[in-house]
């Protein structure tokens, strides 16, 4: 982990608060995606290349989820932040199988901190329902209002503890063998992609779809051949 | 009826509540309200009981919230029955779910993602990241406006304006185009990762990976790819802690 000065460690602290608020709350647009949200925390942390390999690789995990309805996902935003945070200013290969299994542990409580952010949301308007059956708009507002802060103070409270977490960790990470590191690189890299493949299968179903996963498959070998 | 633009704008917290009991209903509250303040003046008895509905029960995909929040608005001012605006309401959820889900989180998004994830494989992040924000917003920002229109313009009419619009077209089309964006965006993704560490190396990378799709499609929901993998770290961890 780099030594991040007070202010990077505040903006990181923002910039995870930012893309957590934006996976559902406020307002969608798109910064929350891994590979977004570890490029933008890489150049924070002064290690642009950390950033989009730990955002990548969160990206591949994230494709595997279909965030429809009232479905329950892990929180990837805060969680590849604090992946970025261990994972700069180390070599890439040795710090990516420890900054995936601190990330997916913070992506994980985010998913379980999005559930606590649901249901004190039902129970502020179980509170405020004589005002909402009168119709009062100020009450609509203070709800609203309330749980966008809600949602904040969980991704700023996931941000702070995935930095703790990447701080406490920086100094084993330091002194890991170089090849249990690349082990545990190569065994979070293969997840990843079977994440994604997995993801993909479902989501082709047999239809039409199917084929041109395979095409694009098949047209990605080949231009990764060429290269 | 005024207060479109401060309507669509706060369609973007639309999910700000979202919550079990209601889903988006407080949200979709909060974005009608500008488009119901005229009513206030006109109707003030109607105005309250428009505000009660307006934040009752309501879910669907938030880029298409839109068309239920301008069609009930619409139907307010029309002074349409009640019960009939909340049968309107309950009947839009699920199209306006599976149609926004299909066009966005299943077509539009891995469709982009899986761009930007090539884009960064080839080397070229700078521009990859922000096209994929851009190009994405754009679309979302136009179905956003269009969607308010829409259901402004149709009111009670809401259903059919969708069934005659360029959603079903546009999923049609967006859904193998992103089949083949995510279908090539892996293997040039796994080279980028493999080819820095060796190809004897990435041999195991690839095991895991096919272990990882077999072992998770068989147990299924029990074992979700992010329970495999930490388990598979924790796995490692112990492996070389007995045989250093």
């Amino acid at each position: 982990m780099t030594d991040l000065a007070p202010s990077g460690a505040l903006l990181l602290v923002i910039w995870g608060t930012l893309v957590g608020l934006d996976l559902v709350s406020v307002p969608q647009v798109m910064i929350a995606r891994p590979v977004v949200a570890g490029a933008v925390a890489g150049w924070l942390a002064g290690d642009l290349e950390a950033g989009l390999r730990v955002g990548v690789l969160f990206e591949l995990f994230a494709l595997d989820v279909l965030p429809v309805g009232a479905v329950r996902y892990p929180d990837y935003g805060p969680a590849t932040v604090a992946g970025t945070a261990l994972a700069a200013d180390s070599p890439w290969q040795f710090a990516l199988g420890l900054s995936t299994a601190v990330g997916l542990v913070i992506a994980v409580l985010g998913g379980f901190g999005l559930q606590w952010v649901r249901r004190a949301n039902a129970r502020a308007i179980q509170r405020h329902s004589a005002a909402l059956a009168a119709g009062e708009g100020g009450a609509i507002r203070r709800l609203q209002y309330g749980s966008l802060l809600r949602d904040a103070g969980r991704a700023a409270g996931l941000t702070v503890l995935g930095l703790v977490c990447a701080w406490v960790l920086a100094e084993p990470l330091a002194r890991l063998d170089r090849s249990t590191a690349l082990g545990l690189t190569l065994v979070a890299m293969g997840c990843g992609l079977s994440a994604v493949i997995s993801g993909a299968l479902r989501s082709a179903g047999r239809g039409g779809r199917l084929r041109w996963l395979g095409t694009g498959a098949l047209v990605g070998l080949i231009v990764a051949a060429l290269r | 009826m005024n207060g479109g633009w401060r309507a669509w704008l706060r369609l973007f917290a639309v999910q700000g509540t979202w919550n079990y009991e209601r889903m988006l209903g407080v949200g979709m509250g909060y974005a009608a309200e500008p488009l119901l303040e005229d009513l206030k003046t006109v109707d003030p008895v109607r105005h309250t009981e428009a505000v009660v509905r307006s934040a009752e029960f309501f879910n669907c995909n938030p880029n298409l919230a839109g068309l239920a929040l301008g069609a009930t608005a619409r139907a307010e001012y029309d002074a349409v029955p009640g019960a009939q605006i909340a049968r309107l309401r309950t009947a839009l959820c699920s199209p306006l779910g599976a149609l926004g889900d299909q066009l966005f989180w299943a077509g539009l998004v891995p469709l982009l993602v899986g761009a930007a994830l090539i884009g960064v494989a080839l080397g070229a992040a700078w521009w990859a990241l922000p096209a994929f924000l851009v190009v994405y917003n754009l679309a979302r920002v136009a179905t956003g406006v269009w969607a308010l229109r829409t259901g402004l313009d149709a009111g009670m009419a809401v259903g059919n304006a969708i069934a005659t619009s360029w959603m079903s077209r546009a999923i049609e089309r967006v859904g193998p185009a992103a089949g083949f964006s995510i279908g090539a965006a892996i293997p040039l993704v796994s080279a980028w990762y493999l080819e820095a560490i060796g190809w004897p190396a990435a041999l195991g990378a690839i095991a895991v990976a096919l272990t990882g799709v077999a072992v998770t499609r068989w147990f299924g929901a029990s074992l979700t790819t992010v329970r495999f993998t930490l388990l598979a770290l924790v796995l490692l961890v112990l492996f070389r802690w007995v045989l250093p």
